[in-house]
């Protein structure tokens, strides 16, 4: 961790020490970023992991997305950086996906070509843990793999609109210019969305 | 009634989803969230340098002044062409004054012949205005 922290002035070292105010405002506009990236990033994972399903992947996709919010949209005010990010992350899922289908078009050309080691399941993973799990917590683990799996199972925009909405607590506007899309379009996005995931899950328990 | 009875319902769904993905995100394993912490700190050491902001205002201001300049200079001729211009014209004017015969001689008085004119003055000067038809 000590490394890492070194980065963190790795760009302010760059101004000359006589121009001390111009230090201090980069020290701030880095922490700035920092506290955003940090107050999204579990959330971003999240909403990477149910739309691709898959952990490396939703990894992979959220530190493309903070790379490219802060090499190419760090100087931008920071109430943008929200709606870019969030719009940025959507991007890279779909590439991913896209990635995805063509891999497995290709794939399906060679029949002799075996189940990729990286997608293979580790018969470890799949083994009972060990500790005995209460009883609320596993109606929890089981309710949100549930709701999981109905939301991955949703239209990219019906998903994206709930999880910005419900999830991320974005309000109509803001969802909207992360969308690119009316405020008008989100709503009715998201009341799809909503009796979509209550049709398929009646009323669930947490 | 039932109006308010399904948007009740469906408030309470949202709260509930709300609620379990709220407490998956914050009950990520320690991997992830390592791996997390990684992305940000490599995210933050990928973050241009501020620049001043009079410089971030003025440098594309002096790049597009410059572009123009340089399209000007490769597109735009050179002035006048060569045999219009009289600066450049100048050398040959000289040669063509020097090497004419019927010019006025510019060599001084080198070349003067004086008894020539010394003949003419006194002509004019004696001499009787020629005769009509001679």
């Amino acid at each position: 961790m000590a490394a890492f922290a070194s980065l963190e002035y790795q760009t302010v070292d760059l101004i000359p020490s006589g121009k001390a105010h111009l230090r201090d405002t980069t020290q701030d506009a880095t922490r700035s970023l920092e506290a955003f990236l940090a107050s999204v990033e579990r959330k971003a994972f999240r909403i990477a992991q149910i739309a691709l399903r898959h952990e490396a992947d939703a990894l992979d996709v959220v530190q493309d997305a903070m790379m490219q919010l802060s090499s190419r949209y760090a100087l931008r005010p920071a109430q943008e950086w929200k709606p870019l990010f969030y719009r940025i992350l959507e991007n890279r899922v779909r590439d991913m996906q896209r990635r995805r289908n063509v891999r497995s078009r290709v794939m399906a050309f060679m029949p002799w070509r075996g189940e990729d080691e990286e997608d293979a399941v580790d018969p470890v993973d799949l083994a009972m843990d060990g500790a005995a799990q209460p009883p609320a917590q596993l109606e929890s683990d089981e309710a949100m793999a549930a709701l999981e799996q109905a939301i991955a199972g949703l239209p990219a925009r019906q998903r994206q609109a709930f999880l910005l909405r419900n999830f991320e607590g974005m309000d109509v506007a803001e969802t909207a210019a992360t969308m690119k899309c009316s405020q008008g379009s989100v709503k009715t996005h998201y009341f799809r969305a909503l009796q979509a995931l209550r049709s398929k899950l009646g009323e669930f328990r947490t | 009634m039932r109006g308010e009875k399904t948007e009740a319902a469906s408030s309470e769904f949202e709260r509930r989803a709300r609620a379990l993905l709220l407490r998956s995100a914050e009950e990520l394993p320690g991997a992830v969230r390592s791996r997390l912490t990684q992305a940000r700190y490599a995210a933050l050491a990928a973050r241009p340098a501020h620049l001043p902001s009079f410089a971030r205002r003025w440098v594309p201001v002096g790049a597009a002044v410059a572009a123009v300049l340089a399209l000007l200079i490769v597109y735009v001729p050179h002035g006048r062409g060569p045999l219009e211009n009289p600066v450049a014209n100048a050398g040959l004017e000289d040669i063509e004054l020097l090497t004419d015969n019927d010019a006025v001689p510019l060599n001084g008085d080198q070349d003067v012949d004086y008894d020539f004119y010394e003949w003419a003055a006194t002509e004019a000067a004696g001499a009787a205005p020629p005769a009509v038809g001679s």
